[in-house]
Parts: structure tokens; sequence; C-alpha cells
């Protein structure tokens, strides 16, 4: 039985497959408001993503149209932006993003796999990890190599002096080093819940039809395109429109990159708008064309393999040798991409004065006191994470229905145009994407209409939920695209409604990938900088801008000190949900991805 | 179609039940309770005297805050203050260009305020205070925007436990003596910087040859191992770590700097002026879009900070930081714990250097950096 059933679900695999006819029964029981909801999803997503950047793209045609210069229109803003160090910019930009994309995809497989399907010991820590790198900005990171390895940094106080590596790492390598690093948590979140809904039957039938491991995993890597498109894209597209270290390592060794021209063009006086929006269209260029090259390797085939019979994959036993490689390798992992950062926010907030030449070099926690004691802490830590709270929810019910859109089956107009508009919005910087919500909400006529959104937490929160969506999207479109529709209309066709049938048969398939996604929206709101910093009410100031500000006023040691606090809180959060979900689930919820 | 239309409904609902649980939570914010950056001065008019318009107040000192408070404890005109960075808050204001959100505008550098003047966006306003000599030299013609206190631009840092020369010329550092050791910040990244950077080509060739001296200048500089950081702390940070011996920065964030410092037998900072220093005022401004209720209290906040009362707390707002300035308003002393103002001082014209900071930075990004 096993074997034919295994063998029925190769059948379908890999190959173009015809449009399977819709349940007819169920769509001739549409109800007249179907189409009121299909509106009212497009008209959510006009305005949260369409509209704000569109106007903010149309500033570079036309900059008198948002009071940005006397043109109506014209070119020049595109004139002033292609200069030769704009083209080596997005040379090194492209290139760096590919290879980080690649990396952080091979490295996310490789974790997946360990976490899900070996029996390393600690395994459980790798995704803990996961998650504490997801919550670490790129430009901690990157100070982080910055503290290691400066004149007098950690290195040369220890006696290790590593000019070699500084000189490597101060360069192309040492950015891609970070990009990836930061990329690694977005691969492994969309591989990895593809891999969950993934069951054994597959690797049971190539094995049974004579297959070695080698064909096996070829197997399981041709299943798990969509996730690993998704990784690929969504680790490309957030890697050039990377600030972070943009800003910080990429500055400092003077290697040029796309985002800190149009950070230059947005962030310094004169503001230039139209010179931001020229950058932005090439920046929007750079990820269609990841976008395509992610349909075209999808395209006509299926890979809908997630259903209620999904069977639990028994965990591969890993010998001596292999325990130990693998678990070296992970234990680089997490010093490389942790412990790095680690170190750069323990210099700066635990130690006095490490890394220079003032200070005692002794652990203190003054810091940390005065923090703790400040009441400015606490109000931004609390309204950042209530933010977050609310942004992960709305996003997370909003991603579930746009992956089930661009995982459907036809591949409709619709589909194609949210997929451009969720790129669109990972390509474009945050401080871009936010200056398009104040050009959008804060025209006049909205005063007219006494419709004041611009200044107010809704539209904070209308923001983040627009930044959040792609993101939050490609995390669930690997597992969306692998729910088979036959579930659904299987239970419709027993006579539940849509609602109804929803809850009963798909939340469970789904419920452990939707609560990574909210904690991953979560996690990532609730650090959020630039949107918050040109979107938070006047003040209300969310915790990400209280820790530039106290950065900006050269109080490192407090600045990292109250970041380390709100990745503490962060963490907390993660692991009081994953536990909520572990006692408090029902049973079948927890079984699909389950290993024994 | 959506596979599940219903899905996206609940999920609409759940969204729209946000925004609005979202927009009710900003619209009952209590005037004690607004924000933590301004918990007693900020918030609605809901406290406030029948009339009065809440002031928002868009500044990057380090005791806006404190300044703001007082002012609605003394006058009842609540305040709500954005404090943030220079940079974001002009991107700020430059996005809100065709319906303006704020009634004052406070930072470091009149540059950006000379920019916001000639494009119309301020209010000419007067206040009756009487100002110092350096005051004066910092007034615009017009009276566009206000200065309010005053740094300058650049003070030499360095650390005296090891290294004994002393500059006393920027001509100096071109020297054999000083190669690979000075340092300085992006003027594309940090705001003093540019003010700094024109002060030199006004110094070195005035307004006519300026900008071609200064660049020359620079050149040599960099030909003889000039450093860049992003900003005053980063460059503050190489000093500390010994990859560079002498720092050109904000002389509130050097003073700051040696307060802060325990002397060791490595690291121990101090102070000189090359001339000429550079006025880098703090200025205010009004917009001048304004209703007029907005605008007649937003002098009224001008007045208060020009104020000994006003002074004061400015003065006591942010100790290690903002406040170490020299006042400007006559009859204000300085902080004990500031060197006495430089002799040799030079206040820029910023309607004629203002309109250069892109194509200048542009020019230091692409050579110099």
């Amino acid at each position: 039985m096993a074997v034919a059933t295994t063998g029925a679900a190769l059948e379908g695999i890999g190959r173009r497959t015809a449009a399977v006819p819709e349940v007819t029964g169920v769509r001739a029981r549409r109800r007249p408001g179907r189409g009121g909801w299909f509106l009212a999803f497009w008209v959510l997503i006009v305005a949260i993503l369409v509209v704000p950047i569109a106007l903010f793209l149309a500033v570079a045609v036309s900059p008198a149209l948002l009071a940005q210069g006397p043109q109506w229109l014209t070119l020049e803003p595109f004139r002033a932006a292609l200069t030769p160090q704009l083209l080596v910019a997005f040379a090194d930009s492209a290139a760096m993003g590919a290879v980080t994309a690649v990396l952080a995809a091979a490295i996310g497989f490789g974790v997946a796999w360990t976490v899900q399907r070996t029996d390393l010991v600690g395994r459980r820590a790798l995704t803990g990890g996961m998650f504490a790198l997801l919550l670490t900005p790129s430009y901690l990171i990157a100070l982080g190599w910055e503290r290691l390895l400066e004149p007098n940094g950690v290195l040369d106080l220890l006696g290790l002096p590593a000019p070699g590596l500084r000189s490597v790492m101060y360069g192309p390598v040492g950015i891609v080093v970070v990009l990836t690093v930061k990329g690694i948590p977005f691969a492994y979140l969309a591989i990895g819940n593809a891999l969950r809904g993934l069951g054994r039957e597959f690797e049971d039938a190539v094995r049974v039809h004579g297959g070695g491991r080698a064909a096996a995993l070829r197997m399981v890597v041709t299943l798990l395109a969509p996730g690993v498109w998704a990784a690929l894209a969504i680790v490309f597209a957030e890697s050039v429109s990377d600030f972070g270290v943009a800003s910080t390592l990429a500055n400092d060794s003077h290697v040029l990159v796309a985002t800190y021209s149009l950070y230059v063009a947005v962030d310094s006086f004169p503001v230039q708008f139209p010179v931001a929006a020229a950058i932005s269209w090439f920046l929007l260029l750079l990820v269609v064309v990841a976008l395509v090259a992610q349909h075209r390797a999808l395209r006509g085939r299926s890979f809908r393999v997630l259903g209620g019979r999904s069977r639990p994959v028994v965990r591969e036993h890993l010998g001596p040798v292999r325990t130990a490689i693998t678990g070296a390798a992970a234990a680089v992992l997490v010093v490389v991409a942790l412990g790095v950062p680690a170190l750069g926010a323990v210099s700066a907030s635990l130690i006095d004065g490490l890394g220079s030449l003032a200070g005692s070099h002794r652990w203190d926690l003054s810091n940390y006191q005065r923090v703790l004691a400040s009441p400015d802490l606490a109000h931004p830590l609390v309204f950042s994470a209530w933010l977050a709270a609310v942004t992960a929810s709305a996003a997370t019910a909003l991603a579930a229905v746009c992956a089930r859109l661009l995982a459907a089956r036809r591949h409709t107009a619709a589909g194609r145009a949210l997929d451009l508009v969720l790129l669109a919005a990972v390509a474009l910087p945050g401080i871009v994407f936010a200056a398009g919500y104040i050009f959008a909400y804060n025209l006049p006529f909205w005063t007219v209409l006494h419709l004041h959104l611009y200044g107010t937490t809704a539209l904070l929160l209308l923001a983040y939920l627009a930044t959040a969506l792609p993101s939050t999207t490609r995390v669930l479109a690997g597992t969306m695209s692998q729910v088979q529709d036959s579930l659904l209309e299987a239970s419709r066709v027993h006579g539940r409604g849509a609602v109804r049938a929803w809850f009963g048969v798909v939340l469970p398939v789904v419920a452990r990938p939707l609560l990574t996604a909210w904690l991953l929206t979560f996690a990532a709101i609730l650090l959020e900088l630039p949107v918050s910093q040109l979107l938070s009410p006047p003040g209300r100031q969310p915790v990400a801008v209280g820790i530039e500000t106290a950065l900006g006023k050269y109080d490192f040691g407090g600045g990292t000190a109250l970041e380390v606090i709100a990745v503490l809180v962060a963490l907390a959060v993660v692991a009081l949900a994953f536990a909520a979900f572990r006692l408090l689930a029902p049973r079948g919820w927890r079984v699909i991805g389950r290993t024994r | 179609m959506p596979k599940f239309p219903r899905l996206a409904a609940v999920t609409g609902a759940l969204v729209a039940v946000g925004a609005l649980a979202a927009c009710s939570s900003t619209s009952t914010v209590s005037p004690a309770s607004a924000t933590s950056a301004a918990p007693a001065a900020a918030g609605a008019s809901a406290g406030a005297p029948a009339g009065v318009q809440p002031l928002t107040l868009y500044a990057a000192e380090g005791y806006d805050t404190a300044v703001a408070k007082a002012f609605t404890a003394k006058t009842g005109i609540p305040v709500t203050v954005d404090d943030d960075s220079t940079g974001p808050l002009l991107t700020k204001i430059a996005a809100e260009k065709n319906n303006p959100q704020w009634s004052l505008f406070w930072a470091d550098g009149d540059t950006a305020f000379a920019s916001l003047d000639q494009q119309g966006l301020l209010l000419p306003y007067r206040s009756s205070a009487s100002l110092t000599a350096a005051g004066t030299a910092l007034e615009p013609a017009d009276q566009g925007y206000t200065p309010t206190g005053t740094t300058v631009m650049a003070a030499l840092i360095y650390n005296a436990a090891a290294v004994s020369a002393v500059p006393t010329s920027y001509d100096d550092l071109l020297t054999a003596a000083y190669r690979g050791k000075v340092g300085m910040n992006d003027p594309s990244q940090s705001g003093p910087t540019y003010p700094f950077i024109a002060g030199l080509m006004n110094q070195l060739g005035g307004e006519q040859g300026g900008v071609k001296a200064g660049e020359d200048y620079l050149a040599k500089l960099k030909a003889n191992g000039l450093h860049v950081f992003p900003t005053n702390g980063d460059t503050l940070h190489a000093l500390e770590n010994g990859q560079i011996d002498y720092g050109l920065i904000q002389s509130s964030a050097a003073t700051g700097e040696v307060l802060k410092v325990k002397p060791t037998a490595a690291f121990k900072p101090a102070i000189a002026y090359l001339p000429k220093a550079t006025l880098l005022p703090g200025a205010i401004a009004i917009d001048k879009g304004a209703p007029a209720a907005v605008q007649a209290e937003a002098k009224q906040f001008v007045d208060y900070v020009l104020s000994p009362e006003g002074q004061h707390v400015m003065q006591t707002g942010d100790p290690s930081g903002d406040s170490l300035f020299w006042p400007i308003v006559s009859g204000v002393t300085a902080l004990p714990q500031l060197p006495a103002f430089p002799a040799d001082y030079q206040a820029l014209d910023p309607r004629f250097w203002g309109p250069l900071e892109g194509q200048v930075n542009t020019w230091f990004d692409s050579t110099i950096k």
C-alpha cells in the first residue's frame, strides 16, 4: 500500500501538469459577496503597497507632482543618478546579492535538514539560533566583525593580530559573509517550512525503486524547489536593499553598493527624492530579474505534496564521524553568525572600553542598570512590542492569502501582479518606503476630508504591515504551494463552508508555518528602524528609534544595552510561543512535519 | 480569484480592527503619557487652556525635550516633540513639503536652515533678546531662523598620552609628523562636517576660489593619510582604539569625550582649536505655512529659548552632550567645564555655502573617502 501510494505521488512530481478542473460543485455555490471581498483585498494591497511605491517612483519622472522640484515631466533624475560610481555600485550589489543568495540558500537548506532530519545533539539550539539571527540587525553583525578585527580590537587585545583576515573582511568578501549570515534565517524558514511538509513517502519510493541516498536527496531538493526559489528571491532582494552593511562595513572598506547611493540622496542635505526614486527604479529592475528567474524555474510544475496523509519522517542517525563533522559545521556557523555580533554587543554594553585604549576593560553592568532604571526604556519597548504583535497578526493572516494566491494552480494576472508588488516592496529600502507613505498619506486632500492618517499609530501599523508582508508571504509561499487543493475540495464537497473547511483541514497542516511566520514578523518589526523613524507619531518613540538616538549621542554602551534587552525580550516571546504551541495546540496540528 | 475569499475577508477585518484600535490609541493619548521623550510636555491640547493649539517641534538637540517640558509648564502650551537625528528630520520636512506637519524645527547647523529659508518655508521672526557679537554674526539678514547657541567645527581632539606634537594650523596637518594619524567625519553622514569643509574652503579661498582651494587642501590631506569615518562617534572610537591620534570633530562631542574619559597611561584626550574655527550654531525656525495661532505660540517658544530661563534649561538638559555649547545671548555665561571660546573664529554665509552642500559632498565621497 505504501509503495502504491508513494508511486502515485511520484507520478506527479516534476512533470508539467495539465490544469486540473475545479470542483464545479464548489464554484457553483459562489455567493454574491465574493467579488466584494476580492475587491476589498485588492483595495488594501493597493492602499498599503501600490500607492506609496508608485508615488515614490513617480517622483523620478515628475518631481512637481509631490512638490519635489519644478518639472512635471523629466528624465533628469535618471541622468543625475547614472554616475559611473552608481553603475559600479549596481554591479557590486547584483554580484554580491547573487552570491549571497546562493550561499544563504545552501546553508539554510543544510541547517533545515540538520534540524528536521537528523538526530544531531543540540539541533534545537540551531532553531533558536536562527531566530536570534533574524533579530540581529545587519549593522550589528558588521560592527561585531569590525570590533573583532579593527586595530586594537578584540583580537589585537588578545594578542592574536590578524591583519590578513582584516584586509579580507574589510572588502567584498566580508560584505558577502555578513549578508549571507543575515540571509540564512530567511532561507532556513522558507526551505524549512517546505521541508517540514514533505513526508517520507517520496524518499521511501526512491529507495524502494532502487535509488540511493543521493537520488533520494535529489528528489527532496526537486520537491523543495518552491521553497528554495523563494529563499533565493528573498535573500537576493534583502541583500541588494540592505543598508545596515552598506553604512558600516561597506562604507568603512569603501566598497560601493547601490543602497548607499540611495541613502546619500535621501538622508543627507539637500534631500534629493527624485534621484533616490531614479535609483529605486534600478533596484526594482534587479529584483524583477530575480522574479523572472524564479518564475521560469517553477513554471508549469506542481509541487503539491502537503496533504493530511504526509507520513512522519524518521530521523537519520548520524554515526560518530558524521556527527563530528555536522556538529563542527554547526558550531562554526553559530560562532560566525552569532558569536561575532554577540561579541560586538557585549563589548559595547558589558565590558568597559573593550576594543579601546580607554576604560578599565572590566565587566560592568552599569549600562544595563542605567537603561533599566530609565523610563525611556519601558515605554518604547512596550510600544514596539504591541506594534509588533498587532502587525504580526495582521501580516500573517494577510500573507496566508497572498501566499495562496501566489501558489494558485493557475497563474493568474492577479497572482503575477501581486508577486511583482511584493518583491518591489522588498527591493525598496525602508526609508524610501516610508517616504512613499508620507507622499501618499500627507496629501492636502486628506486634510480636506478630515482624515489625518499621517502622524498616527494607525499609519505606522499599516506601513509595518506593508513592510512585513513580502517576507512573510515568501516564507509561507513554499508551504502554501504544497497544500493539495483536494484537501479543501473534499471538505467542501462534504458540506463545509469555505471558512470552516479552511480551519478544519488546511489550518492543521499549516499551523506551525503560520506560527513561524508570526514570530518572524514580530521579531522583524520589534527592531525595525527606517519606517519607525519617519512614520512614528511625534512623541511616541519605538524602541529602534530610542536605540538610534542613544547611538547618535555616542552612548554606545546604553544604546547597545537597550538593543540586547530588546533582543532578549523577542527571544523570550519566540520561546514562549513555541512552548505554548507544543503544550496547547491540538495533537493533529503538531503531527505534520513530526519526526520519530 | 483567491481560493479563500472569506479568509481574505477575515484578514481585511483583522487589519481594519487593528488600524481602528491603533487610531483610537493615538487619539486617546493624554498629555502626560504621550511620549517617552517628552512625558510631561507632549500631547494633545487636552489639558491646555481654551484656544491653545499644540505645537509640534521637530528637534535634534539633546536638551529639546527638557526645554519643551519647561515651556509647557510655564505657558500651558503643549508641545509634541519629535526628537530624532537631523538627517531623518530633514527627510521628513522635505517629504512633507506640500503639507507640512511641523510648527518648529530646531537643530545644529545653519546651512540647512538657509536652504529651507530660500525655498520660502520659514517664517521671518526676530526675538527681542540681545545677542553677543558671535550671535549677531550668525543671524540671517531676513530673520528666517534664529541662532540659539553655538558650537564650533572643528575641534581637534588628540590623544595626549600617545603624541606630544600639537598642530597650530591646518597646514601643519599636511606635514610628515601627522602622516596617517588624522581622521575626520564623512560629510554625507555627519551633519556638522559639511560646515567644517565649507569653513575650510571659505578660509582658504573665500567665496570666489574657496571650493577649489579647499578641494586642493583635502586632496593633500588625503595624500598624507587622512582617515574618514562616518560620524563624530566613529571618529572618536578610532581615536580611542589608536587607529588615529588626531580627530577633527564637533566641539561639543570633543568636550564631552574629555569630560567623560578618565585619563590612563595609554589614552588622554585633549583639545586644540586651529584657526579659524567655524561657528556651527544651533538654530530654530518656524513653519511659514502654519496657522497664525500656531505661529504666535511658536514665537513664544523661540522667545523662551532665548530667555535666561530657557538658556539655563538648555545648559542642564544634556550635560555631557549638546549642553556643551557657547551661549550667544548677552548675559548668559558658558558652562564652567567648557574651554574658552576660540578667539579666531568665522561665521559662514549659509546662503552661499548651503546650496553647494550636495556638490561638495559628492566630490568628497568620490575623491577623498
